[in-house]
């Protein structure tokens, strides 16, 4: 069986849970392990737990409605301790840390930027710009057959691919980074080549935005911004 | 025009393109306590290591220079438009559009099962299936840059 484990907050949390489901089908009725500092809200853990939508979206909706009314630390999807007393018991044994971090995310919330660019747009700039590339593309179109020659192209331009993404992906996080508390880095993926959350308070989230419109709308329109948040702070925990 | 689309996920409702776009924070970070177990999230790690850019492959190199031959210089900076419809459909489907390369495929093919929601059976598939599925739907992408 086992105890799921969604998130702990302070003992003074209102921890509003009525109406509230948690994962599994049916879904399990959500409950708090208490100790005097700390409070954490679990719920039996299903067996056989999987990464289904609805028990994603469940997880995702208690954090949410935690957040609402104070500062809660986030935990990991599919988190599942021995039983309540070991829940208890790790939140007597890291209690410092726990309460530090909860006073460190307090009022913030996550903010999560991807940025891709339009691949075809990124390879005219590096043609624009390398004889070098300029040659072997000629030459590999002309010779299709040509293995050396489209490997050492396709090296090529592997190489200014991901200097110029490394290069945007610094600018934009600089320029981002004054406007929220903290930024974490997250690795790139195949559709885009900045993935990065920011720890933002809560008063200052419109004019963090503001600088992500204003940041996108310098870069122009082969680039392609996706902000998500408020969000509860994952990567910041 | 600037491509920028933003959520606002603060209050309740928790929509399917909404999950889709926090999915990977869902799964890959948050607090973990080492006492605790995490229960075996069959596809969760695989995920993990398929949306990681690949570096430096072969494949990679040869895709470039195909790329690189099929590319219309003239037509240089003058179509931005398709770009704005790509926008449109992110957040449904981040994992769509010619160019967004091979990998994808497992990402889409997971954000897939998850949308079907409550009703059916098809959420319940093992990884091979899924891990399949990713695999055909790259044979494809790669088709269709021939």
């Amino acid at each position: 069986m086992g105890t799921y484990l969604y998130a702990i907050t302070a003992a003074g949390h209102p921890l509003r849970l009525s109406g509230l489901d948690g994962v599994g089908d049916p879904a399990a009725q959500l409950r708090t392990v208490r100790t005097k500092d700390l409070c954490a809200v679990v719920s039996d853990a299903p067996p056989e737990l999987r990464a289904k939508r609805r028990d994603v979206a469940a997880h995702q909706g208690v954090q949410e409605c935690l957040l609402a009314d104070g500062a809660a630390l986030p935990m990991r999807f599919g988190l599942v301790g021995a039983d309540d007393a070991q829940v208890a018991a790790v939140l007597e044994q890291d209690r410092d840390s726990y309460l530090r971090r909860l006073a460190e995310v307090d009022g913030c919330r996550e903010y999560h930027l991807k940025v891709a660019r339009d691949e075809d747009d990124l390879l005219r700039e590096i043609m624009r710009e390398s004889a070098e590339v300029r040659r072997l593309n000629d030459r590999t179109r002309r010779n299709p057959g040509a293995y050396d020659d489209r490997m050492a192209l396709g090296e090529l331009i592997s190489q200014e691919v991901q200097a110029r993404q490394e290069r945007d992906r610094s600018d934009i996080v600089a320029r981002l980074a004054p406007a929220a508390v903290r930024a974490a880095d997250a690795e790139a993926t195949k559709s885009h080549f900045l993935s990065v959350s920011f720890l933002v308070e809560r008063e200052k989230a419109a004019a963090f935005s503001e600088a992500v419109h204003e940041e996108a709308g310098q870069r122009g329109d082969t680039y392609t911004f996706s902000l998500h948040g408020p969000l509860p702070p994952y990567s910041f925990v | 025009m600037t491509a920028i689309q933003q959520s606002n996920a603060a209050t309740s409702g928790s929509g399917s393109g909404n999950l889709y776009d926090v999915l990977e924070l869902i799964l890959d970070r948050g607090l973990v306590i080492d006492a605790f177990v995490r229960v075996s999230l069959v596809g969760i790690e695989i995920l993990k290591i398929d949306v990681r850019v690949v570096v430096a492959s072969v494949d990679t190199y040869l895709r470039f220079a195909e790329a690189c031959n099929r590319l219309d210089l003239e037509s240089g900076r003058k179509a931005p438009n398709q770009l704005t419809d790509l926008v449109g459909e992110a957040t449904e489907s981040g994992a769509k559009g010619k160019s967004k390369g091979a990998l994808t495929g497992a990402v889409e093919a997971f954000s897939e099962s998850l949308q079907k929601g409550q009703e059916d059976s098809a959420e319940e598939e093992e990884r091979p299936a899924r891990k399949s599925s990713a695999t055909s739907s790259r044979r494809t992408a790669r088709r269709r840059e021939d």
